[in-house]
């Protein structure tokens, strides 16, 4: 990213502007060589350069145009579809898109930051003028009258919506095995999952499909398929980026997050989509800091650039449960951060392991309620009835996959009449208790960290009918989403299987509004990180860059 | 009537699961899934509800735990945050694009949006 900078940090500070509305934005071309964005020599172990920044930098500098640039990802993306499938839908108009950029640019009229840049979009994010099925039959075809906000915002910056990205029907799964279309594979190993339930945009980073992509995670829908397929994967503080759009699961859990090949990338895609929003009505009025002006090249770093920094192991997160491959991988992420000047202590947090359960019985619950509202009568597919209750359940059981069948069952008999004390509302106490011990470990740490999930990615089919194996893979993140808190994931190593090995993530979790200080650790750990280069062998091997 | 429940424990590197078995007591029915889907306006087959029943046993099961911890004087945290009173002015605005929004919805008989008949059970 700045690596390429040869003076003093450049401060990012006005590349958002404060107030978060779309103010184009023009850089000064930079004067040292920076390398093009389609070279990425594969013998180098290099840390990951931020490609949004490289991006503007050739178009500004006349190197490459926005077509062009947006030819390769085409290209790229079609090569690796049939084995992937990592898309729903992809847009017609890229490269219409892509010329208007050209035009403006050569008219010297200002460009956005994310000008050129190529994004994928989550299927269950509504976007104008693409389907959006939530990876659903019931909504096959449909399509939204308006941008969610966070799509809305990317197009204000002139980033370019390239494609809807395959998920477990309506964010319900972790592998992408639940989508009523297809199965996305992993692109470290075809025969093995990408995570979930934001499989789709998690598969299409990793293999260069696009730069960057947006997600949904209500209970690690995006750190997980972040470490299944080494990518950087952040979920936001819920409130920081508006649901308006969103297709909602779990109303008091989901948030939208990003993903990106850098912590740079994703914390400039995270600034472009922050902000209150008046359409949601959980969305925070917290000011929305600049994410990506505290990331300092590494050549610039001093020897213990973060030193005095408080970290947090989670000791229930290293327990017999993970494999020991993954857990050798944390403990040397661990050791990289104490190289870094941290001081690491082992924190414990009390009620760990009953936020899996009552996760589930908030998501179930609250999901059978959101998605009452598909009764096939004002939009979605309609089955052929006689009377209207026939209707309502044709529609829905043609409509909803088993998974989400399932959920939607046992979501509505937690909230039975004479059920909702044992359930529902016990497991709304076990929140209460899991957000005051993350507060208390989080007065005495500046972060906590953990394994993303408890294994690297399994082979698909391996879960699918076993509906409690596929849920303990979550315990590492859904007591994120009970507290609200920001986390970011970052590979940090392998473990054997699959071609070349299998990536694996650190989770760092934050306080709440904090990703700027997660963005600035993320970045730092990224860029001193030795010996590990997360391109998959799809892109490394097979495929013309 | 006590009922078991299973303490679900997935070991990834043996790969076996650990159940331990305890009684609780608990006066809740089990799940009845037919009764659950008319309730939930899905219309399930019978293959479906042979196919489900055990699942969604399971897991509600697994829910039971929460029975066992002691969450007296605990308050039922309703959402993630703790900001409120975000009210916006009560100014009604039209939406744009409705003709998209008419389009979406399957049966239409301008202005009327139509559904089968209603049926009165006597």
């Amino acid at each position: 990213m700045l690596s390429t900078l040869h003076h003093p940090p450049r401060r990012l500070s006005r590349f958002f502007p404060a107030n978060n509305k779309p103010r184009h934005f023009h850089t000064k071309p930079v004067l040292s060589s920076s390398q093009p964005v389609t070279d990425q020599s594969p013998s180098s172990t290099s840390p990951p350069e931020s490609q949004i920044l490289s991006i503007h930098h050739s178009l500004l500098s006349r190197e490459v145009t926005a077509t062009q640039l947006a030819e390769t990802y085409l290209s790229r993306l079609k090569l690796a579809e049939p084995q992937l499938k990592s898309f729903i839908h992809v847009s017609n108009n890229v490269l219409k898109e892509a010329q208007s950029i050209d035009d403006k640019i050569k008219r010297n009229e200002n460009v956005g930051p994310l000008a050129g840049v190529l994004v994928g979009v989550k299927d269950n994010i509504c976007t104008v003028d693409m389907p959006s099925t939530a990876g659903s039959r019931v909504l096959e075809n449909y399509r939204p009258p308006f941008d969610a906000t966070a799509v809305k915002k990317v197009k204000e910056f002139d980033g370019i919506v390239v494609g809807k990205t395959n998920l477990d029907e309506f964010g319900m799964g972790s592998t992408t095995e639940s989508s009523s279309f297809q199965v996305t594979a992993n692109p470290w190993d075809i025969s093995r999952v990408p995570g979930g339930s934001s499989g789709g945009s998690a598969a299409a980073v990793s293999a260069r499909q696009c730069v960057v992509s947006l997600g949904s995670d209500t209970g690690g829908s995006v750190r997980q398929p972040a470490s299944f397929c080494g990518v950087v994967g952040l979920k936001p503080t819920y409130g920081r980026v508006s649901r308006y759009g969103l297709i909602a699961y779990a109303s008091s859990l989901d948030v939208i997050g990003c993903f990106g090949s850098s912590v740079a990338d994703t914390g400039i895609l995270l600034s472009a989509i922050s902000g209150h929003d008046r359409l949601d009505a959980t969305s925070s009025k917290q000011e929305v800091p600049d994410f990506t002006s505290q990331l300092i090249s590494a050549s610039l770093l001093e020897s213990k650039p973060l030193k005095g920094l408080k970290v947090g192991v989670i000791r229930e997160t290293l327990e017999n449960r993970v494999d020991s491959g993954v857990k050798s991988t944390v403990l040397g992420a661990v050791s990289h951060l104490e190289e870094l000047g941290c001081t690491l202590s082992e924190v414990s947090l009390p009620s760990f392991s009953l936020g899996l359960p009552a996760y589930y019985i908030l998501a179930s619950s609250e999901s059978s309620s959101n998605l009452s509202r598909y009764d096939g009568v004002r939009y979605g597919n309609q089955a052929a009835a006689e009377d209207l209750n026939a209707l309502y359940g044709d529609s829905r059981a043609k409509g909803f996959g088993s998974e989400v069948k399932m959920r939607i069952l046992m979501g509505t008999y937690a909230l039975s009449a004479g059920y909702y004390d044992a359930y529902y509302k016990r497991a709304q106490q076990v929140r209460t208790l899991i957000q005051k011990s993350f507060k208390t470990a989080l007065d005495e740490n500046d972060i906590l960290i953990s394994p993303a999930a408890p294994s690297a990615a399994y082979k698909i089919g391996e879960k699918k009918n076993d509906p409690l194996a596929m849920y303990s893979g979550d315990i590492m993140t859904v007591n994120v989403n009970l507290a609200g808190l920001p986390a970011l994931v970052l590979p940090c190593g392998f473990v054997e299987g699959g071609p070349v090995g299998l990536p694996v993530g650190l989770q760092m979790i934050g306080a709440a509004f904090d990703e700027g200080k997660l963005l600035k650790v993320g970045h730092i750990f990224e860029q001193t990180l030795q010996g590990c280069r997360f391109v998959p062998p799809l892109i490394a091997d097979g495929i013309p860059q | 009537m006590p009922t078991r429940y299973y303490y679900y424990d997935y070991d990834y590197n043996n790969r076996t699961r650990n159940c331990s078995t305890t009684t609780t007591r608990s006066s809740l029915e089990p799940p009845d899934v037919p009764r659950l889907a008319q309730t939930a306006r899905i219309s399930l087959t019978p293959h479906e509800v042979e196919e489900f029943a055990p699942k969604i046993r399971q897991v509600i099961d697994w829910f039971g735990q929460l029975q066992d911890v002691d969450l007296d004087s605990v308050d039922p945290a309703l959402r993630a945050d703790s900001e409120t009173g975000y009210l916006r002015e009560d100014i009604p605005k039209t939406f744009k694009n409705r003709e998209s929004m008419i389009a979406a919805v399957p049966s239409y008989d301008e202005p009327y949006i139509k559904v089968p008949k209603v049926l009165n059970k006597e």
